[in-house]
């Protein structure tokens, strides 16, 4: 079956008919692809190559809603904090149908990621606890998406990378992703399959972040602020800066401001009540009567604006007076009221840059295009990272038949040895002991290496040829502790799964 | 030696390109690898380029510009030299792909232009008149500095005035620290300017003792100083902002290619040279 979102009511059982590639649903992921445009699914197609049928790779699935299909009446009753979500997690493993759970609530989405031992049972039991439980009405058609095997590795991928996010590359996201993966981690829920793909999506988050411009650029308005300044003066931390207002706009830019190291905030007002509310929040900031403007401004860098007046607080002879009267240093003016605090024209003096809301858009509007212009780029991020994962489940899968067959050449090597040892010198025996170890060790290598790594569909069936040819069946009297330990090393491998960004074995 | 010479003038064009491109990454990709590489790699061929300057003047026993390649290969040099210092001064990379590109070029031309042999030409064995040229090179190097930046901040600054954001919005480091590299750009140009024309005029009193102030070419030298200084002076007092001194410092650049090229084509004087 293909990945896609589950169509039908969310009770019906999980359908194991094929369905169409194209089926429509309101799926985050399937709608991302679209808007990552034909050019990057066909890339992403050709980099997955033949393992993009899924069977290569691991049992998975996802169930999830996101901004996309569920209304935020909806999303905030589906939302865990975090111990709710520790108890979600203890309520899942409890089943036995399921082995592995990952639960990743945000404030625009919630999903939970299975590794079942029964897909049919573990989807019932996470679509009735996680979200029936909480909001029934989920049950209606089009609201729930259902992903598998390596839909839902991507989609998690995608979503650490800031692919699915409302704001196409927000950072936040990858934190998110990071603490789900520690609060699996802690309940012990995130077992050797989950430990690995959150490593691979954590990377993907990573590298998206690094090597690309997906978060590139300010793309909402107190972040733009903070852009056009960056632009001007060297140093935020030696900014001053004026804000004209004191409302909701002008706490959230001096909010963003102040986190990224303005310290010399300076508030007028109207109502001085409003402005020691301001002050309340921000307790660094002097507030001045709102006729002293035109003074405070000699001494800004930075003016922001943000009155409900109708009429310009600010015209182009009062702003050119303050200008003539402060040394040459450039002035930044953000005029965020509507209508327009400070007269247009003003933006004609010498070293004033003004800019309006919309100049503003202008600019995250901007950065958004390029933005989604990088998005072709994640995808392949993406695709590498799944690739990653793939070969580490693979050689999962190979090093319990690698490890009878080593213990079968060894018990070999010590048998023939021991028949034949008698017939030479005592001084030799040694050297003989040497010689045959590294025969062995030789002969094995490049077997060992091709069940390890090699890619494609056929890797299971040549596993089975390998176990027929040598006869490594499964009574082996060692297999399950060899099993175990190998499952314990891929585990111990990647106990920091929220920090470590490490490769998986060359395959 | 000859060969060591020779093999440098494909070493230093080739050794600066790959600088250029290290800077290229930096500027359009803001790789951090390249970032840390750019400035030691760019110092590490500075002083090979330096090397291969003592290594002609040792080859020919006089001053290395009496060739055009001599002479571009000692432009290009100072244009390293300063660019070097204001990013070293400044703490600021993102602008070298533009400089080192510059330099890239003189020396291309230099090596292109290199001949086996060097005309043996006595003025070049005076050590004042080195002292005059290397003076003159490194402040016109550094108004060439200068100028570029004052182009990268008056496209800076048209964007931000008008909310247009080209392709250079983004790229380039704030307003604030292109004026500031500008400003080192122009201080050390008029400091060496100021030192050649000193030792240009006690070089020619000492040469040509009669009326060589109304050298075409001393006339402009003097009216390029004129302009950079009074620049400077205006900035200083505050006079000025940013936009009138980029401005200036373009118009300055100006005068000098005046003073290089028109002055040498259309007016004769003991100053043929260079």
């Amino acid at each position: 079956m293909p990945d896609s979102p589950h169509p039908g009511s969310a009770r019906d059982s999980l359908d194991p008919a094929p369905r169409g590639a194209g089926d429509p649903g309101p799926a985050g992921a399937t709608a991302a692809a679209d808007r990552a445009g034909a050019g990057a699914s066909e890339a992403g197609a050709r980099a997955r190559g033949p393992a993009a049928n899924g069977a290569a790779g691991p049992s998975l699935l996802l169930l999830g809603i996101d901004f996309h299909t569920v209304p935020i009446e909806l999303r905030e009753r589906v939302t865990y904090g975090h111990e709710e979500a520790e108890k979600m997690l203890v309520h899942l493993l409890a089943r036995s149908a399921i082995a592995e759970a990952l639960l990743l609530s945000t404030c625009n989405r919630t999903e939970v990621v299975l590794q079942p031992r029964d897909e049919e049972q573990a989807y019932r039991a996470a679509l009735d606890l996680v979200f029936l439980s909480r909001a029934p009405e989920i049950e209606r058609p089009g609201l729930l998406y259902v992903k598998r095997n390596q839909g839902a590795a991507r989609h998690l991928l995608a979503v650490a990378c800031g692919l699915e996010s409302m704001v196409l590359g927000e950072s936040e996201i990858l934190g998110q992703v990071k603490q789900a993966a520690a609060l699996a981690e802690a309940v012990g829920a995130a077992g050797p399959v989950l430990r690995r793909l959150l490593r691979s999506a954590l990377a993907a988050g990573r590298r998206a972040r690094q090597e690309t411009a997906i978060s590139a650029g300010a793309v909402s308005l107190g972040y733009a602020v903070i852009e056009l300044a960056r632009n001007i003066f060297r140093d935020l931390d030696d900014c001053r800066v004026l804000l004209i207002g004191a409302g909701e706009i002008a706490r959230a830019v001096a909010r963003n401001l102040a986190e990224r190291g303005a310290r010399q905030l300076t508030v007028v007002n109207r109502t001085p009540e409003r402005a020691r509310q301001f002050q309340e929040e921000f307790p660094q900031a002097a507030a001045l009567p709102f006729a002293e403007r035109f003074g405070a401004i000699r001494e800004a860098d930075l003016v922001i604006a943000s009155t409900g007046a109708d009429e310009p607080v600010i015209t182009r002879r009062q702003l050119a007076e303050a200008m003539a009267a402060r040394p040459s240093r450039p002035l930044l003016v953000v005029d965020l009221g509507v209508p327009r605090n400070v007269e247009p024209e003003a933006g004609r003096i010498e070293n004033v840059f003004l800019h309006s809301i919309d100049s503003l858009d202008h600019l995250i509007q901007r950065n958004l295009k390029r933005r989604k212009d990088e998005m072709p780029r994640v995808q392949e991020i993406v695709d590498e990272e799944i690739a990653h994962f793939h070969g580490w489940y693979r050689g999962m899968q190979a090093e319990p038949l690698i490890a009878r067959l080593q213990k079968q050449a060894e018990r070999i090597r010590r048998q023939e040895l021991s028949q034949a040892l008698p017939h030479f010198p005592e001084s030799s025996h040694e050297h003989l002991d040497r010689l045959t170890r590294s025969l062995v060790r030789k002969i094995l290598h490049h077997p060992s290496d091709g069940l390890r790594g090699r890619e494609g569909t056929e890797h299971l069936p040549r596993l089975d040829l390998v176990r027929e040819l040598f006869r490594l069946d499964d009574t082996d009297p060692d297999a399950g502790e060899t099993h175990e330990a190998s499952e314990r090393a891929a585990g111990e491998g990647s106990a920091t799964a929220a920090d470590a960004d490490e490769k998986p074995p060359a395959e | 030696m000859q060969l060591l010479l020779r093999s440098a003038n494909i070493v230093l064009p080739l050794a600066y390109l790959l600088v250029a491109v290290d800077y290229g990454f930096v500027f359009f990709a803001a790789d951090p690898r390249a970032q840390r590489a750019a400035a030691p790699a760019l110092r590490a061929v500075i002083l090979l380029h330096l090397a291969y300057l003592l290594g002609l003047a040792a080859q020919w026993g006089q001053f290395p510009a009496a060739t055009e390649s001599q002479a571009l290969s000692l432009i290009a040099f100072a244009v390293a030299v300063v660019y070097a210092y204001v990013e070293w001064h400044g703490r600021e990379r993102s602008t070298g792909f533009w400089l080192v590109a510059l330099v890239f070029f003189f020396q291309l031309l230099a090596s292109v232009l290199a001949r086996p042999e060097t005309p043996d030409r006595a003025i070049f064995h005076d050590p004042i008149f080195a002292i005059h040229v290397s003076l003159a090179l490194l402040g016109y190097a550094a108004f060439a500095v200068a100028a570029a930046y004052a182009f990268l901040f008056l496209q800076l600054y048209r964007d931000l005035k008008a909310g247009r954001f080209s392709t250079f919005y983004g790229k380039l480091p704030p307003l604030a620290v292109l004026e500031r590299m500008m400003l080192v750009a122009l201080t050390a140009g008029f400091v060496s300017l100021t030192g050649a024309v000193v030792t240009g005029a006690f070089w020619a009193q000492r040469l040509y003792p009669s009326d060589w102030l109304h050298d075409p070419k001393i006339l402009a030298t003097l009216i390029t100083w004129a302009i950079y200084g009074m620049a400077l002076l205006l900035r200083r007092l505050r006079r000025w902002q940013g936009r009138q001194t980029a401005l200036a410092s373009l118009a300055g650049l100006g005068t000098i290619l005046f003073s290089l090229v028109a002055v040498n084509l259309f007016f004769s004087g003991f100053h043929a040279f260079l």
